[in-house]
């Protein structure tokens, strides 16, 4: 074999890869940066340096604290429901005996679908007339996506719908781990249902629920696709997050500095949250 | 009489989750619905089961073209990713590549970047190249998130390989890319297939860059397509539920069917963190 | 290593099944993008232009058999006919992530009036005005004309003509011995009047179109006018007048909090009201003309019950016209048979077309002669008084930003509309915005 020096190999194998990511990940994540900080409309042929106007539109406007704080909420919230049911169903999971494959492929058709198909799928259920939700709450008319204080909650609950399976597979994964010995024990010290779950279960469940919790929050913060195809960031911008105004911004006004910006300051959100977390793991102790 | 209980519970559990899939079910007995009898709802069930949506959507060839699109850029976005990735993988999990650490910090932080941010820049690299409403632009696209995902997850399973299996068939006399092929690759398939699961799906399930980067048939994916479902005046429930059925199939397929590559690709990722 | 071999062995076979599913794969994707690529751009043979429309309103869809009359008239050209989505607001969104994106992938296009000016400053659609012949443009309405024209040149022909009109419940006026109100405060009362008599909890009393989307604008943009104020200053500067711009926003809150329209109103467009309309549920509706015909169906509750008249002004001072409305015909300047396509523009907008339109219902015509045209006057008996209501309608501002101005007034007015925020905040956040957006570009 042709006597290659181990470096010389690495960089043959990797560059390929690197070359491709350089490409379409890392020049983008760049120049987005430089983008933000232009005034650049094409259907005016505008394309300025601006240094950080946009920036400094963005702190003053109250769209942008809105689209924030709806973020915020989505997030807390979302992830807040998709961990506690997960863990919920985790546990119903973890002692199945009979049909496990099954529930799991009944947890699965909720993930698998794309975001799309989902939203379709909530704005049919939700539909004020014919929709199966007013139905099943006993015939009333609430109008959930045009209400502005329903479709929030309408939103969260199709997004912890789609992806509670992730987080309950995760601790699923986790709890079928543990040995059986550790509840006999438990149970021969006496323990009742509670104080195993709180004393034993969750404690080792600690690192997946953070990791999923990790996980989860980078989703939701980046989340598009079921607002923007759900509701479109209406009624009157309550379920309008950063994400989608910055969408908007870019391809509906075609003002792709400020769109840019917004992009901008998602970025930083998520990679703040990030690190933020991963400090946290690896206090806990994780290895990376 | 315990194993009866223990049967009942679990009875009652996968009702419980069958019942929490019950969205999914209910549009798949809208898209079997009449028109006539969509728009009404204390009958819950349909006289008659029709196919008619179905008809109408495949007829109308869009969905189908969009099936195709989507299938062909998942499986290309797939071979690609696992091509490049289990190269780059492997010269990290084996070789001393320059400043290993740092790249590898930076294409884990590649799993992270939120889509909204590069949409604008890949959107003017992608009119300058003159690659809108081309595969081409969607597979690039699509691996700036895929190859990220996949260099990770082969990364982790390559490193559960034990070297000593490598040095023992050098002893044996085999050569480096011998051994990749017959010792590691083996021992790897499954992570291959795991991987190679999620880029597809991920790839299929991709919403915001094909929204933008597609213009006409030529390369419109299903998630597009059924957000661009035309409707005349009021929404065609019927034909958008028989639509979504389209468009969730492949993916509930392949999910169900390779269950365990998917659970596999799902807790590798986490549990390396 | 003695146990390391017969497992590779097994996984031999796993990784020969693995490697050939991956040609498999690879294989098929290469055929499948070979497929993908020789479907485009066929080679020499009849000369296809692809036509993006939204799908028309009305019993009948007209543009089948015109498009076959085409094709047949015109041999060597096949018209490939692709719907949009039936909102405006998605509609030119895909528009304009196509054009600006390059390689829009169509030759012929259906724009809203609105949208021609921004389109032409951005040089996405064709300058038709060396191609048209002098005076082609004149025998359109002169709103319709004027919205194809920006900075002195040609670049759509309007294909159909809207404008913004009260329809009200003739039976019930006349019943309780009211005449067509004349101010906003004659339909209130007339609408206290006809509920106090009708005892019917399901008769509404106003409808109009109160969603988060483009015709939410409109409504507000003639609340605007009818206060005698505007969106856009002469100067190009947002509200100009935002105090009254601030009550015509309170007037139409003030519409649902006094029960005189119902609360869903704020989550209506077209479709709706004018359903709600149909079923006799409403006494007044504010819409466009194509529902008049779809009111006097055989099978329609509320036919020959329906009468028309202008929008109801604020003071009998302040006219309220109507915001006139429709679509026009553009060609892409990326496209690559400017002739076909233009040829399909003429013919779908000639007067032959037209009429074929017209007459199918629903679509009403940007030529003022068929309006007075005796066959279609018999069919449709409210055609001459579209005609007068068109002419004393008022476009919304023609300038290329108007649809920049559009977007960011959506959520702030429906903001206002369903009480999240007072009238005069969200005006003045909708100014803020605006007057980042707008600077420095000229109109």
């Amino acid at each position: 074999m042709r006597p290659l020096t181990a470096r010389g190999a690495g960089l043959v194998l990797v560059a390929p890869a690197l070359v491709v990511l350089a490409a379409v990940t890392a020049f983008p994540a760049l120049w987005v940066i430089w983008l933000s900080l232009q005034r650049r409309v094409p259907i005016f042929d505008i394309a300025e340096f601006v240094g950080l106007r946009n920036y400094v539109f963005l702190v003053a406007d109250p769209r942008f604290w809105s689209a924030a704080r709806v973020t915020l909420i989505f997030t807390v919230v979302s992830v807040g429901l998709e961990l506690v049911l997960g863990l919920g169903v985790a546990l119903a999971l973890a002692g199945q005996r009979r049909g496990l494959r099954v529930g799991i492929a009944l947890l699965l058709l909720a993930w698998a679908l794309p975001a799309v198909v989902t939203a379709k799928l909530f704005e049919w259920l939700y539909n004020p007339a014919a929709g199966l939700v007013n139905y099943l709450l006993g015939g009333v008319q609430l109008n959930w996506l045009g209400d502005p204080t329903l479709a929030l909650p309408g939103l969260i609950i199709a997004d912890v719908w789609r992806t509670m399976p992730f987080v309950a597979l995760l601790c699923l994964a986790r709890l079928r781990g543990i040995p059986a010995e550790v509840y006999e024990a438990a149970h021969v010290d006496g323990a009742g249902l509670l104080a195993t779950l709180f004393r034993i279960t969750l404690p080792l469940c600690r690192q997946i629920l953070l990791i999923a919790v990790l996980f989860r929050t980078l989703d939701a913060l980046r989340a598009f696709d079921l607002m923007f195809v759900l509701t479109g960031g209406g009624p009157a911008g309550t379920t309008e997050t950063l994400t989608v105004y910055a969408y908007r911004s870019l391809f509906q006004t075609l003002h792709l500095g400020l769109g840019s910006a917004i992009g901008v300051v998602v970025f930083a959100l998520v990679m703040v949250v990030a690190w933020g977390y991963l400090r946290a793991l690896g206090r806990e102790g994780i290895a990376a | 009489m315990r194993r009866e209980r223990g049967r009942l519970r679990d009875g009652l559990v996968l009702v419980g989750l069958a019942a929490y899939a019950l969205p999914f079910f209910w549009q798949a007995l809208t898209s079997l619905k009449p028109e006539a009898e969509l728009m009404v709802l204390p009958p819950l069930l349909p006289s008659r089961l029709t196919l008619e949506h179905y008809r109408v959507v495949l007829e109308r060839s869009v969905m189908v073209r969009a099936m195709v699109n989507s299938l062909g850029v998942g499986a290309i976005t797939t071979v690609l990713a696992l091509t490049l990735g289990l190269g780059a993988a492997y010269a990290f999990a084996r070789f001393a590549v320059p400043g290993k650490r740092f790249l590898l910090l930076l294409i884990v932080a590649g799993t992270a970047f939120p889509q909204i941010a590069t949409v604008s820049p890949l959107f003017l690299i992608m009119r300058a190249l003159e690659l809108r409403d081309t595969w081409l632009g969607l597979i690039l696209a699509n691996a700036s998130f895929a190859l990220p995902l996949v260099i990770w997850l082969l990364a982790g399973f390559l490193s559960e390989v034990p070297v000593q299996l490598e040095e023992a068939a050098a002893v044996d006399g085999a050569g480096r890319l011998r051994t990749f092929w017959w010792v590691i690759l083996p021992l790897v398939a499954p992570g291959l297939a795991s991987a190679a699961l999620l880029t597809f799906l991920f790839s299929w399930n991709e919403f915001l860059f094909a929204y933008t980067f597609t213009a006409t048939e030529a390369s419109r994916t299903v998630p597009v397509a059924l957000a661009l479902f035309p409707g005349v005046f009021e929404v065609p429930w019927g034909d958008i539920a028989a639509a979504s059925m389209l468009a969730s199939l492949p993916p509930l397929v392949l999910v169900i069917a390779l269950q365990r590559f998917l659970l596999r690709g799902l807790l590798a990722g986490a549990l390396r963190e | 290593m003695v146990a390391a071999r017969p497992r590779a062995h097994r996984r031999i076979r796993g990784v020969t099944r693995l490697t050939g599913v991956c040609l498999l794969a690879a294989g098929l994707g290469v055929v499948l993008l070979l497929a993908g690529c020789t479907d485009r751009g066929g080679p020499s043979g009849p000369v296809t232009i692809v036509f993006k429309h939204a799908k028309l309103l009305g019993p009948v869809d007209p543009m089948p058999p015109l498009l076959a009359e085409f094709e047949a008239t015109h041999p060597g050209i096949r018209v490939k006919a692709e719907a949009l989505p039936w909102s405006s607001d998605e509609q030119r969104q895909f528009l304009v992530i196509n054009l600006e994106g390059g390689n829009p992938g169509f030759d012929v296009m259906m724009l809203d009036c609105i949208w021609v000016p921004e389109f032409a400053r951005a040089g996405w659609i064709l300058d038709l005005t060396d191609r048209l012949a002098p005076g082609e443009l004149d025998s359109h309405f002169p709103a319709a004309a004027a919205a194809a024209r920006f900075r002195g040149r040609d670049w759509a022909l309007p294909w159909f003509m809207n404008v913004g009109l009260l329809y009200y419940r003739a039976d019930l006026l006349a019943k309780y011995g009211l005449r067509v109100p004349q101010t906003q405060a004659e339909m209130a009362a007339a609408i206290r009047r006809v509920r106090a008599g009708e005892r019917n909890p399901r008769l509404e009393g106003y409808l109009w179109q109160g969603k988060q989307y483009e015709g939410l604008v409109v409504n507000a943009l003639e609340g605007f006018w009818a206060a005698g104020t505007d969106v856009l200053g002469d100067d190009g500067r947002a509200f100009p007048d935002p105090g009254r711009a601030a009550g015509a926003l309170a007037f139409l809150r003030g519409l649902i909090e006094q029960g005189l329209s119902p609360r869903w109103v704020t989550a209506a467009d077209e479709e709706i009201t004018r359903r709600a309309f149909g079923q006799g549920e409403a006494v007044f509706l504010r819409s466009w003309p194509y529902a008049a015909d779809l009111f006097e169906l055989p099978d329609s509750p509320v036919r020959g019950k329906v009468g028309l008249a202008p929008l109801p002004r604020h003071d009998l001072g302040t006219p309220a016209p109507g915001s006139t409305g429709g679509s026009h015909l553009a060609v892409t300047r990326a496209t690559r048979h400017p002739e076909a396509a233009l040829a399909l523009v003429r013919f779908l907008t000639s007067e032959r077309a037209q009429r074929v339109m017209a007459e199918t219902g629903a679509v009403k015509p940007s030529r003022p002669a068929l309006y007075h045209d005796p066959a279609l006057v018999r069919a449709f008996p409210s055609l001459p008084r579209i005609h007068d209501l068109t002419l004393a309608g008022r476009p919304r501002p023609v300038t290329p930003v108007y649809v920049m101005l559009s977007t960011v007034l959506q959520p702030e007015l429906s903001a206002a509309l369903v009480g999240v925020r007072s009238p005069e905040r969200s005006v003045a956040r909708a100014r803020r915005q605006l007057d980042f957006m707008l600077a420095g570009l000229e109109g």
